[in-house]
């Protein structure tokens, strides 16, 4: 038992971090990019994702000025852009609560280097998500009435509608990821204001880090509050997709009318997190210099990750097409069959493409520990799990039960703006993130560091017996 | 002769330690040496630095359970109210109130409340925002969040803190200051 656990660090490959640390060389190397002036690269990145924010801005105007008349969706199909990409969004910020948040609570030592990464991510994703819901309303200047205020037109939200339910449940999300983001960076802030040299960084960090001083009552405290927030935050994560799942399955639509939908839709949004955390990690460690925190071993793990969450998918592809066969129903198995061979098969089969066959990639470890193969892979996952909110959404509406009221979507140049402007927006402000915060947790770091070099009291005690 | 009226605030007397270990490790000596306003400042939370502050559990879950109950029971009982009572609505042929339906905003309703209980609690707990401490006022502490780990024990107004000094170097700081808190 002994030789087991002792032997075990030995059996996870990689290390969780490169070379020998202390705390003084690692406030160094995980700062080092918020000092650094900014370079070229990161300048020329910049001014691209500053530039699809401005098309959005103008998407925006657009459509405030003329009316949603300017998007691709009508009757039949009522929901186009607007909702795939509020889906496809809010998918993409749910891997940062669960590496946050669920793999804090099962004490996987390898989150904490990327963690702060992830959860800037789910941040900025779900202010993109939440965007598309509030233009779609058509008049977002009353996006308010969603919200149960005491009006003069005793006007009260109706409770009993999934679309309602979403509004509670994605406010929720943003306010308490912001506070778990803010709660995890207020020592780092501190950090940031005593490292630096400058009066003004130090009066700008300082404001934000609250005064805080490393005393050990405030560390009392804040362990206890820390570990409820991702307690918290992690039924939290199930429940928002579930809650957007719900939007769909309580619909009585073929297609969507299923039970399967809620477990499909978590899977699939941690599927498409991971594989935009994945996205932004393998670029961002070589650039800034964190390959000694961010190794292998992180990467590896992500891709496993990825491996898992998309067989889940896999299956819920299945059991969709199962029972859409299996209960019978002519309609419910049409969509299936349509959704194969209609109009709309070249993006179905893409979807399968890249959700079912790509992830199998990562049995092989070469593929999993070869940077430019997890690259692609996960540009392929982010590109099916858009296509699958695709399928789900516009095929299923575009035949329903009349054929006479059949239709076809196309988007327009505003849609396409829309959707391309909050990439530049999302890239706007993770890149604003990379310069002006640390993107490792630093003093959590420092602590994993510490308890590398010392090991736990728990084991040495079992070596010892 | 006059009097010195001008009131004096805290001293503190700040050990610099080399390692975590020897933080936790004098501060318990410290405390039980008889002083109780003491603290420690680290990069990183110790282990074993709340036993060695003689601290109690920590009241957070109590706020954060507070915050769960009001949330779930002002959730409930909002949409009760407004669906319900004030303005029935009938979508479906579902009864006015049918709670099960509104189970979803009840449960994010409730995670949001303690969220924000626990957030502006632990504000509270810390006192923080908090513009000034004297710890600051030693420029060397600055450490304390990067890579110092430091003891810090306050004395009342208007000592000269030989006693907490003799007793830091006694339990092995390697450097002691002695700083005055600033007063208005």
């Amino acid at each position: 038992m002994a030789a087991d656990l002792a032997a075990a660090p030995a059996l996870d490959g990689a290390p969780l971090l490169l070379g020998r640390n202390d705390n003084t060389s690692l406030t160094k190397s995980l700062l080092a990019h918020v000092w650094a002036k900014p370079d070229r690269g990161w300048l020329l990145s910049f001014m691209i994702a500053l530039s699809g924010t401005g098309a959005l801005t103008l998407a925006i105007v657009v459509t405030l000025a003329r009316g949603i008349g300017t998007w691709g969706n009508n009757i039949p199909i009522a929901w186009g852009f607007g909702i795939i990409n509020f889906v496809w969004w809010i998918g993409i910020g749910h891997a940062g609560t669960l590496i946050s948040a669920i793999l804090f609570l099962f004490q996987q030592q390898w989150r904490t280097a990327i963690n702060r990464f992830a959860e800037a991510m789910t941040i900025f994703a779900v202010l993109c998500a939440g965007l598309f819901p509030a233009l779609h309303t058509g008049r977002p200047w009353f996006a308010f009435f969603m919200f149960p205020y005491p009006s003069d037109l005793q006007m009260w939200p109706q409770f009993k509608s999934p679309l309602v339910w979403d509004v509670f449940a994605v406010s929720t999300y943003l306010t308490v990821s912001v506070l778990f983001w803010f709660v995890g960076l207020i020592p780092d802030l501190a950090t940031l204001r005593d490292a630096s040299t400058s009066t003004v960084q130090r009066k700008v960090y300082g404001l934000f880090a609250l005064g805080w001083r490393g005393s050990g009552r405030h560390w009392h405290n804040y362990k206890v509050a820390y570990l409820l927030l991702a307690g918290l935050s992690t039924p939290l994560v199930v429940s928002v997709h579930t809650i957007v799942s719900f939007d769909f399955a309580v619909a009585l639509l073929p297609g969507w009318h299923t039970t399967i939908f809620p477990p499909y839709f978590v899977a699939g949004a941690i599927f498409s997190g991971f594989a935009m955390v994945m996205t932004w990690l393998v670029p961002a460690r070589h650039f800034l210099g964190l390959k000694h925190v961010v190794t292998m071993r992180h990467l590896e793990a992500m891709n496993k990750l990825i491996l898992v969450t998309g067989m889940v998918v896999s299956y819920g592809y299945m059991m969709e097409h199962f029972i859409a066969w299996y209960s019978g129903n002519p309609d419910e198995w049409f969509v299936f069959y349509n959704r194969a061979t209609g109009p709309y098969r070249a993006i179905y089969w893409l979807m399968m493409f890249c959700n079912v066959v790509t992830p199998h990639i990562f049995w092989f470890k070469w593929m999993r520990t070869n940077i430019a193969v997890m690259w692609i892979a996960s540009i392929m996952v982010n590109v099916g799990m858009w296509c699958e909110r695709f399928v789900i959404i516009v095929t299923s509406l575009h035949r329903d039960f009349l054929p006479a009221s059949w239709g076809m979507f196309y988007p327009t140049w505003v849609d396409l703006t829309l959707f391309a402007g909050t990439i530049g927006f999302f890239s706007t402000c993770f890149l604003l993130f990379l310069k002006y915060l640390p993107a490792i947790a630093v003093s959590e770091v420092k602590e994993l560091n510490d308890e590398l070099q010392h090991p736990t009291a728990m084991v040495q005690v079992v070596t010892a017996s | 002769m006059s009097i010195d009226t001008k009131p004096q605030g805290r001293t503190y007397v700040l050990g610099l330690f080399a390692t975590g270990e020897a933080l936790v490790k004098a501060c318990r000596q410290v405390r039980e040496k008889g002083f109780t306003d003491i603290d420690t400042h680290s990069p990183y939370a110790l282990h074993g630095g709340d036993e060695a502050l003689g601290l109690k559990r920590s009241a957070v879950p109590k706020v954060a359970l507070a915050g769960a109950m009001t949330g779930m029971f002002g959730g409930m009982g909002m949409m009760v109210w407004m669906n319900g009572l004030k303005w029935p609505i009938n979508v479906g042929g579902r009864p006015p109130v049918s709670p099960l339906s509104y189970i979803p905003i009840t449960f994010e309703t409730t995670v949001l409340l303690t969220s924000l209980s626990i957030f502006f609690g632990l504000l509270i707990m810390m006192r923080l925002p908090q513009p000034y401490h004297a710890v600051f006022e030693l420029e060397a502490f600055r450490s304390a969040v990067v890579d110092g780990f430091w003891l810090s024990v306050a004395q009342p107004a208007g000592s000269d803190g030989k006693d907490a000094v003799r007793q830091l170097e006694a339990v092995g700081a390697t450097q002691v200051s002695v700083v005055k808190e600033a007063v208005e």
